[in-house]
């Protein structure tokens, strides 16, 4: 009917504190939007992180057993359908010292065959950008880098390569009394290892682990010769790599029984990371067949399994963490939009007591119950459906200018709202889905919904009589 | 008065009963057992003390309210309607069409301005797009009434830069603007002094005489009643039987 949209414009044209619920629905649908948004980049960037320095499938061993038969498991493996690489791992991990004693995670690698499995080659800073990053603390590698040629990363754990770096240190600094007739075994750092101070390009580091196989302690001298930069702080911190067959001999994993050395693991890269989990369970069934059941003694009961997982299985607990995080936000959030829809509430409740005369003189004049009911329903829905959309609109704007809001923030008052040493982003993560936009509209509508409909069912509930009876 | 057996009543309430729920759990009866015959055309004034149950009637009527027993028939030309087998829709559509309400506190909408205040029962009646198309067809309609009870130039001002006896003129217009068959009318001079209650006496009187709108006044004003057709003296819930055709009209 005519008078709903009528008088709905003549109320709301002439009185501003119905807007002023409008302006509540519209700041908390705009914060909303924006968490959601910025939550959400945060994930996406951090598994995509987390995923750069994995690979799509690791198995991993017992430490204590590892594994053996390097060339058959990845034969074994690579023949599987779905299987785009693999490479062998040998993980441990250790103390260093430098002056400092600290720990690491040390990952002895096949360059050539783990720049197939993971974004290593992505990761690995040249001399050049080393320079650079230690000069600006926050500096981190922009997103659409170009990954390091694989004979250049291969490089970086020749000989040759040692000898350059030691040259070069003793350059710089004569004191350090190493001899380059003898080079260390190469090792590459994390970036906010030497950001930090604790290691330095051509430092000899002495590395102390122990062997799963002696089960003594082992030591080695490792030469720093490269760093990288995941993305990841704790990973550039701790994570350290080395040659696989450096690790091999420094723990001493020569098997006698199987004449072989063994591997702490094996990464495996897919060509549709959408079928992991049935691959998992091929290579699974391939592995333990092949690796694990003696073929002699079929009824003796079978070494223990490596584990396989999806690199989301292994970091399965930070990303829930995240996802959880972003849960309790987005409620904590709607309440603000629940507060808005209160304000609704409120204004239309004094409206109808306002306009009790009013209601009732329409109701005289031929107006239904059910149409007084419609008219207050749809003021309170038209001001939470401008509300939402004015919110929806200024958030939409706002994510797709958020670093440019910040950047203009840090320009006037000289604030870091978001500064990157904390996050290890130099930007902030935004990523719109309208899944989060309908997450946000539909609650929002639901509680206008319920905002109105209480003062709308009190305007229909009115007695026109009494309504008429005073002046 | 006129003849029964040629013209029909425009309403006819027959042994209307409302009454009242007490406090102390008796009944408290308004209306007892009253009967009202208005014929089309004619103006009746209802007089009585406070209290006596002429508003109830007046809302009975007007359907605003509904009686305890009885009923009440409305009548336009062949069409009849009682009042207990109406729906809400059916009452609601009465009120609009059939019946125009002038009540003592005017009961402007502030918010529209004086036109739209006449105009407020087609924009209850009609669906949007009827009321667009219709809309200057309404608005020549509105302002012709404005014209007729003497606000012509006043359309686009809002009711509170009114006098009261302005305000009860656009309240007429109001009333008139459906071409209802009854006009109910309650203290409809109640608020203002003598000499506005004189002018809207007048100008009822003429509307009266102009159109063939039957007209029902509540009043306590001797002077109003005496310009009605009939007048019914209302005392304890009915009328009283000395109730008879006014001399100086009829």
């Amino acid at each position: 009917m005519k008078y709903h949209d009528y008088l709905t414009r003549r109320y709301l044209s002439r009185r501003w504190a119905p807007w002023a619920a409008t302006v509540a629905v519209a700041l908390g649908v705009f914060s909303l939007l924006t968490v959601l948004a910025v939550m959400e980049g945060f994930k996406v960037e951090m598994r995509e992180r987390i995923r750069g320095t994995l690979s799509h499938l690791v198995i991993e061993a017992d430490p204590f057993r590892g594994l053996v038969g390097e060339d058959q498991l990845l034969r074994t493996i690579k023949s599987i359908d779905g299987v785009k690489a693999a490479a062998p791992n040998v993980t441990t991990l250790a103390l260093y010292k430098v002056g400092v004693m600290d720990h690491c995670v040390l990952r002895g690698i096949e360059p050539a065959a783990e720049c197939q499995v993971s974004d290593l080659a992505r990761f690995i800073l040249s001399d050049d950008e080393i320079n650079e990053m230690l000069k600006d603390r926050f500096m981190l590698l922009p997103a659409d880098r170009d990954s390091m040629p694989v004979e250049q990363v291969e490089q970086l754990f020749s000989l040759e390569r040692r000898r350059d770096v030691l040259r070069w240190r003793l350059q710089e600094d004569p004191g350090s009394g190493f001899s380059v007739d003898s080079p260390p075994k190469p090792i590459i750092v994390g970036i906010e290892a030497l950001r930090s101070g604790r290691l330095s390009m051509g430092d000899v580091v002495q590395v102390s682990s122990y062997s799963p196989i002696t089960l003594e302690p082992c030591s080695d001298n490792f030469l720093v010769v490269g760093a990288f930069q995941s993305g990841v702080y704790e990973q550039d911190l701790r994570w350290a790599y080395t040659h696989i067959r450096s690790l091999q001999d420094t723990l001493e994993l020569w098997d006698d029984e199987a004449e072989d050395m063994r591997l702490s693991g094996i990464s495996i890269k897919l060509d549709d990371y959408s079928q992991a989990d049935r691959i998992k369970g091929e290579i699974r069934r391939e592995v333990d067949r092949r690796m694990f059941l003696d073929q002699d003694h079929p009824d003796k009961i079978p070494l223990r399994s490596p584990s396989f997982e999806t690199w989301e299985d292994k970091r399965a607990n930070l990303i829930k963490a995240v996802e959880i995080e972003k849960r309790i936000i987005s409620v904590l959030m709607l309440l603000i939009v629940a507060f808005a829809a209160g304000m609704i509430f409120l204004i239309l409740m004094l409206l109808v007591i306002e306009k009790e005369r009013d209601l009732g003189v329409l109701r005289a004049l031929g107006a239904t119950r059910s149409g007084v009911v419609s008219l207050v329903l749809r003021q309170g829905m038209f001001l939470c459906t401008v509300g939402a959309a004015v919110g929806l609109l200024a958030g939409w704007i706002f994510l797709e200018n958020i670093n440019g809001f910040h950047d203009l923030v840090y320009q006037w008052t000289g604030l870091r709202l978001f500064p990157p040493n904390v996050y290890y982003l130099e930007r902030i993560p935004m990523v719109l889905r309208w899944q989060d936009i309908l997450l946000v509209s539909l609650p929002t509508l639901v509680f206008g919904f319920f905002g109105s409909i209480l003062p709308a069912i009190r305007a229909g509930r009115h007695d026109p009589i009494k309504a008429l009876h005073h002046e | 008065m006129s003849d029964l057996s040629t013209s029909l009543p425009v309403i006819s309430a027959r042994k209307l009963v409302k009454s009242f729920p007490m406090a102390n759990g008796s009944e408290l009866k308004v209306l007892q057992e009253l009967d009202l015959q208005i014929e089309e055309s004619e103006m009746v004034a209802i007089v009585g003390m406070s209290g006596v149950g002429k508003s109830t009637l007046l809302h009975c009527l007007g359907l605003l309210d509904t009686p305890t027993t009885g009923e009440i028939t409305y009548r336009d030309g062949d069409r009849t309607w009682r009042s207990t087998d109406l729906s809400e829709d059916d009452r609601c559509q009465l009120r609009n069409h059939f019946i125009g309400f002038v009540f003592q506190f005017f009961h402007l909408l502030p918010d529209l301005n004086v036109l739209e205040n006449v105009m407020l029962p087609t924009v209850i009646s009609q669906e949007t797009g009827e009321w667009n198309r219709n809309r200057s067809k309404l608005e020549s309609r509105g302002e012709s009434l404005l014209e007729r009870v003497g606000l012509k130039g006043r359309e686009r001002q809002s009711p509170g830069t009114l006098s009261g006896g302005e305000r009860q003129r656009v309240a007429i217009a109001r009333a008139l603007m459906m071409s209802p068959k009854l006009l109910l009318c309650d203290e409809p001079t109640g608020n203002l002094d003598s000499r506005t209650s004189e002018s809207i006496h007048q100008l009822l009187r003429e509307l009266h005489q102009d159109l063939s709108t039957s007209i029902l006044v509540v009043t306590h004003d001797p002077d109003l009643a005496s310009r009605a057709d009939r007048r019914l003296q209302m005392i304890d819930g009915r009328f009283q039987n000395d109730s008879a055709d006014n001399p100086e009209t009829s």
